[in-house]
């Protein structure tokens, strides 16, 4: 049991925050309500920070720190599935990567454009393919989520089968899931305690009235939870730890999302103020892989059987 | 960052299960049932706690000065937990190897160190913790006990409650106030239970038999020399105490072996194939396991040598998140378990819906989490 970050990982960190400190702030938007940037996606890709789970001292627990520390900026970065399951499949894959169920590949993808790598997974083993205009149909325009997102009209008759084992990949998938909502559960919570803490009515600021303080604490709580169940999801590589840690993201996700744009008040139905760019991604998140029924479901069979 | 025991650790859990398979009881977990305070689990605790001390496993953890093996606090968590999910076979003599022999030698005289840390480390003292009061709950610094200083001796007056284990326990770890000054008005003071003036009062309870009481103090004399500390050091020698007690109760872990075990039980009956009750069993699993990691992360830092805040207050709360889940998983699916169907699921449940009140309420560590892990603004006083 070591759980304080190790030399290593802690360099690791330090870089990623240093490169991304440009893209801290949200820029002001009213067109759409996800944010990317390429220069910051491009900059990832040449630091070599979505590929640190293939660096023997490094793993996937770094990984996992990486995409819960990207999950934080305002912008959408496809970080999860390319950092710590991709590695898995094929390093070489090219991102972004869009993970979809096999029997549900008419569901919302994120991150799907031409080029895109989509992985189909399941019972039937892993299949992906390079997504062409053709098979792309964009959702609407003013989509209500902050991940770029499209759906797939069809698939090719061609696709790639690779030799990896589904469940284990499905393993992966829910680990990166997890530090992803961990960093976006992070970020909106910093948010909304900045806001209420300088908001004033009454004479005082809003964060001193219990009502609030009481929901936000118990928002610190699962918040940090969510984080170590992902953290010890990635370390253990154990299944039912990672059907168990995006459970308890799923869940934390739906517990938190509609108080915090509650407490911003007005000001937390524009899109003036950032706090979208992180709930409206961990939205999507709770669908994702079922939802936290199927995650359940998972950890339960993991678990007992 | 790395989540697995070492091998070391792996063998001290298994030298403590081992222990605890030949020298518990056959009817081990119907005897339990029996409130960690009661006559009959404090009587066992006395030659249990004595047998552990000889094997060396009642307090390996303390420092070798102190007679331990200087294991450290990972292994304190082992025991701890060990012990937490058989039912807590130490009885109250827990609180004796957490916090009261540490808080002994670090604070005590001389003459008090003599006095106390022997009986304890043979395994043969059982302490109570006088804090609350009638009208010091979670306002504790409000307590009202008086000791007067006369002649030479202190005269104590006024009353606690909530108090578990006085009724059998030796000695008074015993809050009292000294001067009005509020948080710097009180002082600590070792009363032997059986000083004259001194009367206990059980509070019939949900809980088990014989763990909650009343102690009321009447002209009660004890010498200058069993004041602990300095007069109105109290506060200071207390926050350090708690944060040894915050870490001392691991029930995350009973909560968890809880829910395995009614897991069992609704597999035998073939109950466990509804999705509903199998999606609400992992929904409690995981907060068990989110509770045991924010733990490991405070544990952490004892380890570290890092001071700990409120990120113990975060620990606890996701501790109570996880103890009620179980505790309502139980009766909505298993409601027999209370009535004679599963005395360890009932030793749980009456143990589990104290998380969010003793040793301060889950309300008080939000208003910690509130304050000092997210800063809010304070509110107005
Ligand atoms: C099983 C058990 C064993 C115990 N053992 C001991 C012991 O050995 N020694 C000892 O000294 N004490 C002991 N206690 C007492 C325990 O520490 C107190 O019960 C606890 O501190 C709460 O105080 P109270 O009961 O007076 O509740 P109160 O303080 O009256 O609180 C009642 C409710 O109001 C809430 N509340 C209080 N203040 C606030 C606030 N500022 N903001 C929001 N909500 C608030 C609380 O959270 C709680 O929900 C024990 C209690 C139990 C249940």
């Amino acid at each position: 049991m070591q759980l304080a970050l190790n030399e290593d990982q802690r360099q690791v960190l330090d870089f990623v925050e240093a490169l991304a400190r440009p893209f801290a702030s949200a820029p002001l938007h009213d067109a759409g309500l996800a944010l990317e940037s390429e220069e910051l996606d491009a900059a990832l890709v040449e630091n070599g920070f979505l590929d640190v789970m293939t660096v023997e001292e490094l793993g996937p627990v770094t990984a996992a720190l990486v995409v819960e520390k990207l999950a934080r900026l305002p912008f959408a970065v496809e970080a999860a599935a390319s950092a710590l399951v991709r590695p898995l499949i094929d390093p070489e894959l090219p991102r972004p990567l869009c993970l979809v169920e096999e029997g549900r590949t008419s569901a919302l993808l994120r991150f799907l454009r031409p080029g895109a790598t989509v992985v189909v997974v399941g019972p039937s083993g892993v299949r992906s393919f390079t997504a062409s205009e053709e098979l792309i149909a964009p959702a609407q325009e003013d989509t209500l989520y902050a991940y770029p997102v499209a759906f797939l009209t069809g698939l090719p008759e061609a696709t790639i089968a690779h030799d990896v084992d589904p469940v284990e990949i499905t393993r992966a998938w829910r680990v990166a899931m997890a530090a992803e909502a961990a960093g976006l559960l992070g970020a909106a919570l910093t948010s909304v305690v900045t806001y209420v803490s300088e908001r004033k009515q009454f004479g005082r600021p809003l964060a001193t009235f219990q009502a609030m303080r009481h929901r936000l604490a118990e928002a610190q709580v699962v918040t940090n939870t969510v984080y170590w169940l992902a953290m010890r999801a990635a370390a253990s590589g154990d299944y039912a730890d990672a059907a168990m840690a995006l459970l308890h993201a799923q869940e934390a996700a739906k517990r938190v999302c509609y108080d915090y744009h509650q407490f911003l008040g007005g000001m937390g139905m524009t899109l003036e103020h950032p706090l979208h760019l992180w709930t409206y991604r961990l939205k999507l998140l709770t669908a994702e892989l079922g939802g936290r029924g199927a995650q359940g479901l998972a950890a339960a069979e993991a678990l007992w059987g | 960052m790395q989540f697995e025991w070492t091998e070391e650790q792996d063998a001290f859990r298994r030298r403590i299960r081992d222990f605890l398979q030949a020298n518990l009881p056959g009817d081990w977990e119907k005897f339990s049932e029996h409130g960690p305070a009661s006559p009959a689990l404090t009587a066992f605790a006395r030659t249990f706690c004595v047998k552990l001390a000889e094997v060396g496993l009642l307090f390996p953890h303390w420092t070798q000065e102190m007679g331990g093996e200087g294991l450290g606090p990972w292994e304190q968590q082992i025991l701890s937990e060990e012990m937490w999910i058989a039912g807590e076979p130490r009885g109250g003599q827990y609180m004796n190897v957490n916090w009261i022999g540490p808080t002994l030698e670090k604070y005590g005289t001389p003459e008090q160190k003599a006095r106390y840390l022997e009986p304890i480390t043979r395994g043969e003292s059982l302490w109570c913790q006088g804090f609350s009061e009638p009208d010091a709950g979670s306002d504790l610094a409000s307590l009202r006990t008086r000791a007067v200083l006369k002649d030479g001796n202190y005269v104590i007056n006024g009353q606690k409650i909530w108090t578990s284990y006085a009724g059998l326990a030796d000695t008074c770890f015993l809050l009292t106030r000294t001067s009005d000054d509020r948080k710097k008005g009180i002082t600590i003071v070792l009363v032997p239970m059986d000083t004259p003036g001194i009367t206990v009062r059980q509070i019939p309870s949900l809980i088990g038999e014989g763990d909650i009481h009343e102690v009321f103090f009447d002209d009660v004399n004890v010498p200058e020399t069993a004041r602990f500390g300095e007069e109105g050091q109290a506060w200071e020698i207390v926050a350090y105490s708690l944060r040894n007690e915050r870490l001392g109760i691991p029930r995350f872990t009973l909560a968890r072996a809880a829910l395995d075990r009614a897991v069992m039980m609704l597999k035998q009956r073939g109950d466990f194939t509804r999705e509903y009750v199998r999606i609400e069993a992992a929904r409690c699993a995981a907060l068990c396991e989110a509770a045991g990691t924010a733990n490991y992360a405070v544990v952490q830092k004892r380890v570290d040598g890092l001071a700990i805040g409120a990120e113990s207050s975060s620990a606890r709360y996701a501790t109570v998140m996880a103890e009620r889940a179980v505790c309502e998983f139980v009766v909505e699916f298993l409601p027999e378990a209370l009535a004679g169907a599963s005395p360890y699921l009932k030793m749980h449940h009456q143990r589990g819906i104290v998380a969010g009140v003793a040793a301060g309420s889950a309300e008080i560590q939000l208003n910690i989490i509130a304050s000092d892990v997210l800063e809010l603004p304070r509110e107005p006083r």
